[in-house]
């Protein structure tokens, strides 16, 4: 229920899912070019089923076929949304995705649960190269959401948007709320400071945000000041914010549940390089060049070097020991 | 029974789009595929210009029937149908095809050509898209058909059989598929490396209503054309169209080498000359 007065209550759970649910009916009650679509992944999308059913596809499990779908709906003047994992929406159907919905330029949403090892369902069900394939493709706009609350947001923008649109969630049903509602402007092409600081900035998307703040409060008390940078949106990502983190923190540290290459990281360090802006010292943390096993988000996160205990490190290390120089 | 003037003039429009087809493929310095057109040329002339409703005067005309050319290497006789109906210029497609910044690509490109519903190349991805189209149409209560040409070959991507279960579990009445069924992959015959055998069963069994047809005949071509379920039916509908890879010309029919190529001189005169034979044998009355 979207008009349910919350009590906000930060670091609490919400599923992001839900709110896709909730969101997805009410724009299909609001607009009727607004359709749903699922490859055996609709659970989340049951009210508009009901009330929708002409409107709504369960092409059963078929990826592929479900963007090509998208892509005829969407010539046709429709506002597709479909719902599902992210490995096989992205992957499965990486060339539909490219040549059906991108190369035409189509209002498609796709919007992905189970963003990084949240999963737990192993290397078959991890999204670890999701935000690598997504942005390397021409008109394609990648937004990375851990904020249950902000999905709404940004479904909404999205009706009026006239570009593809990838979204990916984290796991999706027990995601942190980090914001209290109405309180942040959430923006296609831009990024927000979910904590000030001025020694170093940590920039994360997704789930990682949350820890970024857990992190940050940790530093706190031994009196570094850490900001933190939710940088929801990826592609275009937000070259201001970036800039003005390194002029005025000078540390940066890129923290993500994706491959540490091909992800945010390497959207910011491309952005050093092109724009000669660059930080006195710089790191990146998230999953290395490995197949994972299984095990929760938090646990994996452990297991392969990026989770909470890994960032404090970096970011102590970071602070403590002066700058490498710069080999001309 | 079809009409038999109505038949005649497509006859003759298939004859002159053979030779334009040809002439092309002369004169363009690259590979045509020109097998695959010479094997669907029929059929385009069959739907572009008796079975579509399509108005060359209004491209976006709400009411008109859309067509996915899923075989997108086969976009210049798609492009040549739609030029002898008035949607293009032939001489421009001639002059331009190819070329930098040409909207006359060597596949389907919606972006730079107005008037395609849907760019086009990859294959296998074409009868999704038009399973989208059909069940926007039939949400919308609209009331034209969505056709879909593939060809044989194609139909080994995993993704068309998708977007058969699909349609028909749906019931999408209002699509059309057609399949070029040449025979041919570029590299190997039907048969040869993949099977191709109960071919039409393959839909039928998926729930489609199936017509076969000689896709060289303009009789059966119209007539299938005309007595397609109506938009509201239950059953998407495929036409097999069993046609000559190269069709019309004997050093290319059933050449694999005839995928793509280019002519010289000489070859087009001879093919064009072949062309121009048959045609004038059909037509003295033989």
């Amino acid at each position: 229920m979207t008009t349910e007065k919350r009590t906000f209550n930060f670091g609490s759970f919400g599923s992001a899912r839900s709110v896709v649910g909730s969101t997805v009916h009410e724009l299909g009650q609001k607009h009727d070019n607004v359709w749903a679509l699922a490859a055996d992944t609709g659970g989340a999308l049951s009210a508009f089923r009901k009330d929708f059913p002409d409107r709504f596809i369960d092409v059963g499990i078929a990826e592929q076929n479900c963007a090509g779908i998208a892509a005829g709906l969407a010539l046709e003047g429709n506002i597709p949304f479909i719902s599902g994992m992210i490995p096989f929406m992205t992957m499965r159907a990486c060339e539909q995705v490219r040549t059906e919905i991108c190369y035409q330029d189509l209002p498609v949403r796709m919007i992905g649960t189970g963003g990084g090892l949240t999963s737990g369902g192993g290397s078959t069900h991890n999204a670890m190269e999701d935000i690598a394939i997504m942005k390397s493709m021409v008109n394609m706009t990648v937004l990375s959401i851990g904020d249950p609350n902000m999905v709404r947001d940004i479904l909404i923008q999205s009706i009026s948007y006239p570009h593809p649109m990838f979204i990916r969630l984290a796991q999706g049903k027990q995601d942190r709320i980090l914001y209290e509602p109405g309180t942040r402007e959430f923006q296609i092409g831009k990024g927000l400071v979910a904590r000030e600081g001025k020694d170093a900035t940590i920039i994360a998307h997704g789930e990682m945000v949350f820890e970024g703040l857990e992190v940050a409060k940790t530093l706190a008390a031994e009196s570094i000041d850490v900001r933190v940078v939710d940088m929801y949106s990826i592609d275009p990502v937000d070259k201001d914010l970036i800039a003005k983190a390194v002029k005025e923190t000078k540390n940066i540290l890129v923290w993500e549940d994706h491959l540490m290459e091909g992800g945010l990281a390497s959207t910011v360090s491309d952005f050093f390089v092109d724009s000669g802006v660059y930080p006195k010292k710089f790191k990146r943390l998230g999953i290395p060049q490995a197949y994972a096993g299984f095990g929760s988000g938090p646990e994996q996160r452990k297991k392969y070097g990026y989770d909470k205990d890994a960032a404090l490190a970096v970011m102590r290390e970071m602070l403590k020991s002066p700058a490498p120089r710069r080999v001309s | 029974m079809a009409d038999r003037k109505e038949v005649t003039r497509l006859e003759d429009l298939a004859y002159e789009m053979r030779k334009k087809l040809l002439n092309l493929c002369g004169h363009y310095e690259g590979a045509v595929h020109i097998g695959g057109d010479l094997s669907m040329t029929d059929l385009l002339i069959g739907l572009w210009h008796h079975g579509l409703n399509v108005n060359p005067k209004d491209l976006q005309m709400p009411t008109r029937d859309r067509f996915i050319l899923s075989k997108g290497h086969g976009a210049v006789c798609m492009y040549i149908a739609m030029s002898l109906r008035g949607f293009f210029d032939y001489d421009e497609i001639l002059r331009t095809y190819g070329k930098l910044d040409s909207k006359y690509g060597m596949h389907v490109c919606k972006v730079y050509l107005p008037g395609a519903e849907c760019s086009s190349g990859s294959l296998g991805q074409g009868l999704a898209v038009a399973v989208g189209m059909a069940f926007s149409a039939r949400q919308k209560k609209q009331t034209h058909r969505v056709f879909c040409m593939m060809g044989d070959g194609e139909t080994c991507e995993g993704e068309i059989w998708e977007a058969v279960n699909t349609a028909a579990s749906y019931h999408l009445g209002n699509l059309v598929g057609i399949v070029d069924k040449n025979n041919q992959l570029m590299s190997s015959m039907a048969g040869e490396a993949m099977s191709f055998e109960h071919y039409s069963d393959r839909w039928k069994s998926f729930g489609w209503n199936v017509v076969d047809i000689d896709g060289h005949d303009m009789n059966q071509i119209v007539d299938a054309l005309d007595n397609l379920p109506k938009y509201n039916s239950n059953t998407p509908t495929v036409i097999v169209a069993n046609t000559i890879k190269g069709k019309g010309v004997s050093f290319m029919e059933k050449v694999i080498g005839w995928h793509a190529g280019s002519l010289s001189k000489a070859d087009m005169d001879k093919a064009i000359g072949e062309v121009e034979a048959a045609h004038a044998k059909a037509r003295s009355g033989r």
